[in-house]
């Protein structure tokens, strides 16, 4: 659990500090058999993302004269989307998905059910865990349809409640949050499941003879324990959720008018309903920086927390 | 350590979320063994499998005529939207794009301008049907800027109002209805929500999700009624912003939601209103007026998945009427879908020769019988099997005389767009008229490329 700040020793045989030449056939070395996968990588990541950041600048579209000769627009896609009330509003949705179903709904979840099963029998674990876990395997689109069947107007949850409510026109929102915290808590649940088992026994028991209750326990010990884990965990599904796009297309198209539109719908919206590729492309760039500022907010969190 | 572990699975994360695809494509025109291949792509949707039967008859049609020729029919299963949004992105490179496809006609202007579209007036001149079946105004459907004929029309269609017999009767409305002006439409449906309050009273598309259906069935039905409506100067190639008409029109699908003469909320809202209504609401005698296509009877046909052979008696059809009764008394709007030939096709002429088996008599009958849109070819329309069991359709064909296409120029789907945005905010009730139709008017320079193609409307 500690990380060592010391600059690592020096490994035998590699040159002293300060000689800036390196001997070319190590270099090569590495270098061969890691080629093809860097050629990849070039090809089939770096490619993409560079060609999404080129076409942001520019006016391209799928079709119609722009597709031919398109321009470079500067910063044009970038004042538009500022000033594209339905962006700014897909923006804050997209927010409040994230904390919603992310930050909120599957972490909280996630290790709830992870603290609930220490300790007991295995065939507990077995059933919670396979139950948890199926709704995380099933396809985004069937588990869309699993909950579109719960809550339209003639659908489960309605006949349990005998009322007859459009659940997904009144409260899109809360629809589509609730049904990514029951499809992803799985993750979430089973990187906690991992971090508590490292928490030792004994220093809980040491806890409950100096008599500390739960909510101490919990506060004092356990979770500055696994720290670790929950910021590693709300790095990724926050990344995740912040891309998700199948489950609310499934579930709403982003409906009713722009009530559940995200970003990334808003984004697929521009981009291939109305074709404007470049338009698309600049808010995918913006949804890359949020992402990373997200990731930097918790590595940083993590650093803070080390010292 | 743990860092390197962290970094790493943050770069899968990244790259998880930019998963690309895209179709294996042979090479360009070669089938199997050297035989040539078309790709004809087209739209099937499970209610809607008419044209892929039509498509399937015109394959073996032609494979048979032409035996080193292989047909490969690539259908794409969803609605209109989805449709165009693929052919969009196969369209971007020549190694996938299909040489031949079903295209609507508003796409034909853009897909030009994109050099995606092949022009026929030379095929079409050496093809005799081309002459002495398909009237002139036809002629016009896929006809680009400059002049030149970019596919062959496989239908047409006209729009206006179907209404419940028994709902009216039930109401004391007269049978048969005919409506001269919007108050008189508007008036019809404010009796039937008082006297007959378990049916919808008047349905009509007005949300996004409805995408083109909203804007030609919807407000350009009020549109092109109302004096001097239109969204495009012809004369002076200018894009009209928003005046009196389109405030008016604006107001008419107001008055419907704000009075809750209109569908609910969330069915206005639903992608599947069209199968509510023709097949749910209507049969039930649940809704009293609809405005929609010529083909909404199809649903109603005896080889279709939900019968409704009463219909012949139970519903009625009356034109939708200009706004104050004004000349023409009437208003229609007309679109349709062409086959079209990729710009990409290595084998033109073949690509062709199966255009013009796929609208032939035959797979064009088959097709107007199937979907219950408009013959477009002479031949069909004097075929008494043409009209079998659907006693609407000389009336839905007389509209082409107060009939008004689209301007279907490049920019079209983006105001098309702005419109819907319009519609929607009348149907939720989010913006009054007048504030929609400014709305419309700041946005207009934006999606027509700038202030100069703008005239402002009396």
């Amino acid at each position: 659990m500690t990380v060592t700040a010391a600059a690592p020793a020096r490994v035998a045989g590699s040159p002293p500090p300060g000689e800036p030449r390196r001997d070319p056939r190590r270099t090569l070395r590495w270098l061969l058999p890691m080629g093809p996968a860097l050629v990849l990588l070039a090809v089939f990541l770096a490619g993409p993302i560079l060609w999404t950041f080129y076409i942001a600048f520019t006016n391209e579209t799928l079709t119609g004269s722009a597709s031919v000769n398109s321009r470079f627009v500067g910063l044009d896609n970038f004042t538009r989307m500022f000033a594209d009330d339905d962006f700014v509003n897909s923006f804050v949705l997209t927010f409040l998905f994230v904390i919603g179903s992310a930050v909120i709904g599957q972490n909280i979840l996630g290790l709830l059910i992870a603290l609930l099963q220490r300790g007991r029998g295995r065939v507990t674990r077995a059933v919670v865990n396979g139950v948890v876990i199926a709704a995380w395997v099933v396809p985004e689109v069937v588990a869309a349809a699993c909950w579109y069947s719960f809550l339209a107007e003639e659908g489960t949850l309605n006949r349990v409640l005998g009322i007859s409510q459009e659940w997904l026109f009144t409260a899109p929102m809360v629809a589509v949050i609730l049904a990514n915290v029951w499809r992803g808590t799985a993750f979430s649940m089973l990187v906690y499941s991992a971090a508590l088992s490292d928490v030792p026994g004994e220093l809980l028991e040491a806890a409950s003879v100096d008599g500390a209750g739960l909510w101490a326990r919990l506060r004092h010990v356990t979770l500055p324990l696994i720290r670790r884990s929950i910021m590693s965990n709300l790095m990724l599904i926050t990344l995740q959720t912040l891309a998700s796009f199948g489950l609310i297309y499934a579930l709403t198209g982003g409906g009713p008018g722009t009530a559940s539109q995200t970003t990334p719908l808003y984004m697929y919206e521009q981009a291939f309903r109305y074709f404007e590729i470049g338009y698309g492309s600049a808010m995918a760039l913006v949804m890359l920086v949020i992402g990373a500022l997200f990731s930097l907010f918790y590595l940083r969190l993590i650093k803070v927390e080390d010292r | 350590m743990r860092r390197a572990m962290v970094s790493s699975m943050v770069a899968l994360a990244v790259a998880a979320t930019l998963s690309a695809c895209g179709d294996g494509a042979a090479e360009p025109g070669e089938g199997q063994a050297g035989r040539k291949e078309i790709e004809v792509l087209y739209k099937v949707e499970p209610t809607w499998p008419y044209l892929e039967k039509s498509l399937r008859a015109a394959k073996a049609q032609y494979e048979a005529a032409h035996k080193d020729v292989t047909i490969k029919l690539t259908p794409v299963q969803g609605n209109s939207e989805v449709y165009y949004t693929k052919l969009a992105l196969l369209n971007r490179s020549a190694e996938s794009a299909p040489d031949v496809y079903y295209h609507d006609t508003f796409q034909v202007n853009a897909d030009v301008a994109a050099g995606k579209l092949a022009p026929l007036d030379d095929y079409l001149s050496k093809w005799p049907d081309w002459t002495s079946q398909f009237p002139d105004s036809v002629k016009q459907a896929a006809k680009a800027g400059d002049g030149k004929i970019y596919g062959v029309p496989i239908s047409t269609d006209t729009r206006g109002l179907w209404y419940h017999k028994d709902v009216f009767a039930k109401a004391g409305l007269p049978v048969p209805w005919e409506p001269e002006t919007w108050a008189d439409v508007l008036t019809a449906a404010r009796t039937i929500k008082q006297k007959v309050p378990d049916a919808i009273p008047f349905s009509m598309y007005s949300t996004k999700v409805h995408g083109e259906a909203a804007t030609m069935q919807g407000f350009e039905m009020l549109l092109y009624g109302a004096p001097g409506g239109t969204l495009y100067d012809e004369a002076q190639k200018k894009w009209v912003t928003a005046g009196k008409a389109f405030t008016d029109s604006l107001a008419f699908i107001n008055t419907i939601y704000r009075e809750e003469l209109g569908p609910r909320q969330a069915d206005a809202q639903n992608p599947k209103l069209a199968g509510l209504a023709t097949d749910e609401w209507f049969p039930a005698g649940k809704l009293g007026i609809s405005l929609d296509g010529a083909w909404t009877s199809a649903s109603w046909k005896e080889t279709d998945p939900t019968p409704w052979p009463q219909w012949t008696e139970k519903i009625g059809w009356t034109p939708m009427p200009t706004q104050n009764g004004q000349e023409p008394g009437a208003v229609s709007m007309s679109g349709g879908w062409v086959m079209a030939m990729s710009s990409y096709a290595p084998n033109k002429q073949e690509a062709f020769d199966f255009i013009t088996v796929a609208t032939n008599k035959e797979n064009s009958m088959a097709y107007s019988v199937g979907t219950g849109d408009l013959a477009v070819r002479k031949d069909v329309a004097a075929d008494p099997k043409y009209s079998a069991g659907n006693p609407a359709v000389k009336f839905w064909t007389d509209l082409a005389s107060v009939t008004h296409y689209r301007p279907a120029f490049e920019e079209y789907p983006k105001v098309s767009a702005e419109v819907q945005e319009a519609m929607e905010a009348m149907t939720s009730g989010s913006r009054t008229p007048e504030e929609a139709a400014k709305r419309y008017a700041e946005a207009l320079p934006g999606v027509v490329g700038g202030a100069d193609k703008i005239v402002t409307a009396p």
